[in-house]
């Protein structure tokens, strides 16, 4: 079938938008809800990870790049085979996509694209804390955010005392940090300052040396940490190398080996929250998508419109959830890439407001400028 | 004038070294000349190391591969063997062993330090083999020469190199209207141009739009590696007209007529002298030296110097450090791990890195394992040279390297790593003191800091007391 421009759309937010937000109080409301972000840098190919089927164009477009087999979703849409832990929960109600989504920007450099993909703002370089820092501080969920990467993601700052988890090659003696903290004065060490508060008030199964270059174990110990009532309740994993200019590849190739790493973290997750599974959202981030066309390396170019995969209890079913815009040379953006009809940060806004039992418009407010982002709680998660 | 500002423009004073009279001179008369490696031990070419990187890859793609295409395990095998006998394994810790020696030694830290500025600036991110062969060789050979020409010249040597080249897949932006590009129905690759424009010379502050990129892509079309059956990707630069997009082309506003390989002199020309290229890279000097968010007052004179000297790097280099100790007083830096593991090396005389016979290498087995520590240690404290993530390299931004886990590196370093690298003769207490005297105006307050373990001389008592000094807020920061 050829994909034109149709609406996939039920329902709207519109109601829910006039009828102000009543949170339901529940015991499951009361439970911890996890929510886990991970950053897919580099530029995630939607039309690789959730494939169009049939699309006569994309195979035109795309002749080295045609995935053979794909797993089925639905009539219009399959999965990249890699991801099967998508498929298999997508059984269960517990996957879903959203397509043709993008964060607003349209310049196509992966570093201005990557700020405000995690700062959310419109301005590369001009906000200094992320999207899910503002909405952490603002929800009051201090202390909660746990990072599964060496530095402190951009995405998290903007509330004190996050924890990250990349543990070092031996143990290491914190009492070293007794003996020189109160040399940390003045405005100029405040960030050293309360870094070391965290360090101080880490638990002790995060004081054990491990191997950081194997994922599997560093996933292992962020379900650990997410599954404990009083742990975190939002982690960030980081990934890189989805910036694939040159051999792409389609069922294998560079742009499979790196959806197969989101593959990993989320059985991991899965096998090892347990039933924290049920109250846990994980949703990938990345900061544009790729060319329709292949380029002379077999790879693609930035693009703008992508994807965003999700896995998690919290969702309200299976689907794949798009304003399809349709691939015609005049339905791109600028010509060359799929175009973007949602902003994704609606979808994160509304992540956040169901993980953080907030009100989706006080969110918008506090966190988006107030920028027009639609509710989409409703649509996509259960509330 | 305060000790800090040895390490805010260099690496702190060795046990030799003591402070000088008029330390803004004895900065500023460093960055005349280039200063010659002083690494004894093999310092091979970057042609050399590339041919090296050729074998490898033909070796493993064309002839492992279809080899052992049956047999995974014995292609594991013959794949390892490459490795060793091609130096694979080897030559990224020979080049950081010359890097740290350098920074250790050298007579002229100072350039040093911008040394390492502009490696980063023209960063080469981890991609393919490339810190393995090339970016230490592309470091010393392509960056360090051009440091005392204009940045202008810089600019053009880099764009031109086949590491850069290579890292931005120059190589396979074909012009649709070229007769490779139409026999091969291929097109551009944007990657190189965009960072040249975005990167390297005028940054998005230029407002320069797709269009802008395409026609600088279009300008570098052809310029490429010299592609054969044996080298595959890693043969020679040249331009090869027959990938060249024909016609004028328009960047910025600024039209380029169809002038083949002269074109691409021309738009770095005028991009390297743009003043928003200028006030961007005298910002990003300022804030790697200054403070993160350096001030129109630390920015203005380097952009004065920068106009008045038509862009001569001496010149720009030496108003920068001008403004460094102007403002010395005032402002905090914090460093990044590499830099705070050469101070420290440099400060203690530590044995960082391991002595040049030690890294002698016979290509015949693995490199060991004090071969590969100093690698290991840098790749532990998150700051592994020549594999920033992305092609904007490494940052200068405190918040980007405070999170728990990086300053634990930084506490598990100086503790638990360090004492094995003290030196049998500086394993006293007065050793330490007087390391900190050399150094720090309150060397007292830290000296009493580690009172405690004074008469302690286990590595764990040297652990304790490197493991203090090394993490206050004088020695991470200048």
């Amino acid at each position: 079938m050829n994909c034109t421009r149709r609406n996939f759309l039920i329902g709207g937010s519109t109601t829910l938008f006039l009828s102000g937000y009543f949170p339901k109080i529940s015991f499951a409301s009361m439970q911890k809800k996890n929510l886990i972000i991970i950053s897919l840098r580099g530029g995630m190919d939607g039309l690789t990870a959730v494939p169009v089927i049939g699309d006569k164009r994309l195979k035109k477009l795309r002749r080295k790049l045609i995935l053979e087999d794909v797993l089925n979703l639905n009539s219009d849409f399959g999965l990249h085979p890699k991801l099967e832990i998508f498929h298999k929960l997508w059984q269960t109600n517990q996957a879903a996509f959203v397509h043709a989504t993008n964060i607003p920007y349209t310049g196509r450099s992966h570093f201005d694209g990557q700020n405000l993909m995690e700062t959310g703002a419109h301005i590369p370089y001009k906000e200094k804390t992320g999207w899910l820092g503002r909405g952490l501080l603002a929800s009051n969920i201090i202390g909660k955010g746990l990072a599964i990467s060496l530095p402190m993601p951009l995405l998290l700052r903007g509330v004190p005392q996050n924890n990250n988890f990349f543990p070092s090659p031996d143990f290491v003696e914190t009492n070293l940090i007794d003996q020189i903290y109160n040399e940390f004065k003045g405005e100029h060490n405040e960030l050293i300052k309360s870094t070391l508060d965290t360090i101080r008030q880490r638990p002790l199964s995060m004081q054990i040396a491990t191997d950081s270059d194997d994922r599997r174990k560093l996933a292992l110990e962020a379900a650990k940490q997410l599954k404990d009532q009083s742990g975190p309740r939002v982690a960030v994993f980081d990934l890189d190398g989805f910036d694939t200019h040159a051999a792409q590849g389609g069922v294998d190739g560079a742009h499979a080996d790196e959806l197969e790493e989101v593959n990993k973290i989320v059985t991991i997750l899965h096998e090892n929250l347990g039933q924290a599974f049920d109250n846990t959202l994980i949703l990938t981030l990345t900061e544009f998508g790729r060319t329709i066309k292949q380029n002379g390396g077999y790879g693609t170019e930035h693009g703008y419109g992508s994807a965003i995969l999700m896995a998690g209890g919290l969702l309200k079913k299976s689907q794949v959830y798009t304003d399809w815009p349709g691939l015609k040379k005049k339905e791109l953006f600028e010509g060359r890439d799929l175009n973007s009809t949602i902003d994704s940060r609606a979808v994160y806004n509304s992540a956040m407001s169901v993980c953080f039992n907030q009100d989706p418009e006080f969110l918008r407010k506090e966190v988006f400028w107030g920028d027009e982002l639609p509710d989409l709680s409703q649509e996509l998660f259960k509330i | 004038m305060s000790l800090k500002f040895y390490r805010r423009v260099a690496f702190g004073l060795s046990p030799n070294d003591k402070p000088d009279k008029d330390p803004l001179n004895w900065a500023l008369n460093q960055l005349n000349t280039i200063p010659n490696l002083l690494w004894p031990g093999i310092i091979p070419t970057e042609k050399e190391l590339r041919k090296k990187y050729g074998e490898w890859v033909y070796g493993d793609r064309e002839v492992l591969r279809k080899k052992f295409k049956n047999d995974k395990h014995a292609y594991r095998k013959a794949k390892d063997e490459l490795r060793i006998k091609t130096g694979e394994r080897y030559f990224e810790l020979n080049e950081h062993a010359i890097r740290h020696y350098q920074t250790k030694y050298s007579k002229q830290p100072v350039f040093e330090r911008f040394w390492l500025f502009w490696g980063n600036h023209f960063a080469i991110s981890e991609k393919d083999f490339l810190a393995e062969f090339s970016t230490g060789p592309y470091q010393r050979e392509i960056i360090r020469p051009t440091m005392v020409k204009t940045f202008e010249e810089m600019v053009q040597s880099v764009t031109t190199s086949w590491c850069m080249i290579h890292h931005l897949d120059n190589s396979e932006s074909f012009g649709p209207n070229s007769k490779k590009g139409m026999e091969w129905r291929e097109t551009i690759n944007e990657n190189h141009a965009r960072e040249l424009l975005e990167l390297h010379t005028v940054s998005p502050n230029a407002g320069y739009t797709q269009d802008d990129v395409i026609q600088l892509a279009y300008i570098m079309t052809g310029w490429a590696h010299k592609w054969d059956r044996k080298n595959l990707e890693t043969g020679d630069i040249w331009f090869d007209q027959e990938m060249h997009q024909k016609g004028d082309k328009i960047v910025l506003g600024v039209k380029y007529k169809n002038d083949a390989k002269r074109e691409l002199a021309k738009v770095i020309h005028d991009l390297a002298t743009h003043p928003i290229c200028i006030k961007f890279v005298s910002t990003k000097l300022c804030r790697h030296f200054i403070t993160d968010e350096p001030t129109e007052d630390m920015i203005n004179p380097v952009i004065e110097a920068w106009n008045k000297s038509n862009g001569s790097l001496i010149e720009i280099h030496k108003a920068v450090i001008t403004q460094a100790y102007k403002h010395n007083e005032n402002t905090h830096k914090f460093h990044p791990p590499e830099i705070w593991l050469m101070q420290l090396s440099r400060m203690f005389d530590l044995n960082i890195p391991l002595s040049s016979e030690k890294m002698n290498y016979s290509f015949s087995s693995k490199p060991n394992r004090r071969q590969r520590q100093l690698s290991w240690i840098l790749r532990e404290i998150g700051h592994s040279p020549y594999r920033a993530k992305q092609p904007n390299g490494w940052s200068d931004f405190e918040a980007d390297w405070v999170s728990p886990e990086l300053l634990l590196r930084r506490f598990w370093f100086s503790s638990v790593e360090l004492p094995i690298h003290v030196k049998s003769g500086n394993r006293s207490h007065d050793f330490i003191l007087a390391c900190l005297k050399n150094n720090f105006e309150d060397h007292e307050n830290m000296a009493s800091l580690i009172e405690n373990f004074r008469f302690g001389t286990l590595d764990y008592d040297l652990g304790q007391k490197y493991g203090v000094i090394c993490n206050l807020p004088g020695v991470l920061k200048a």
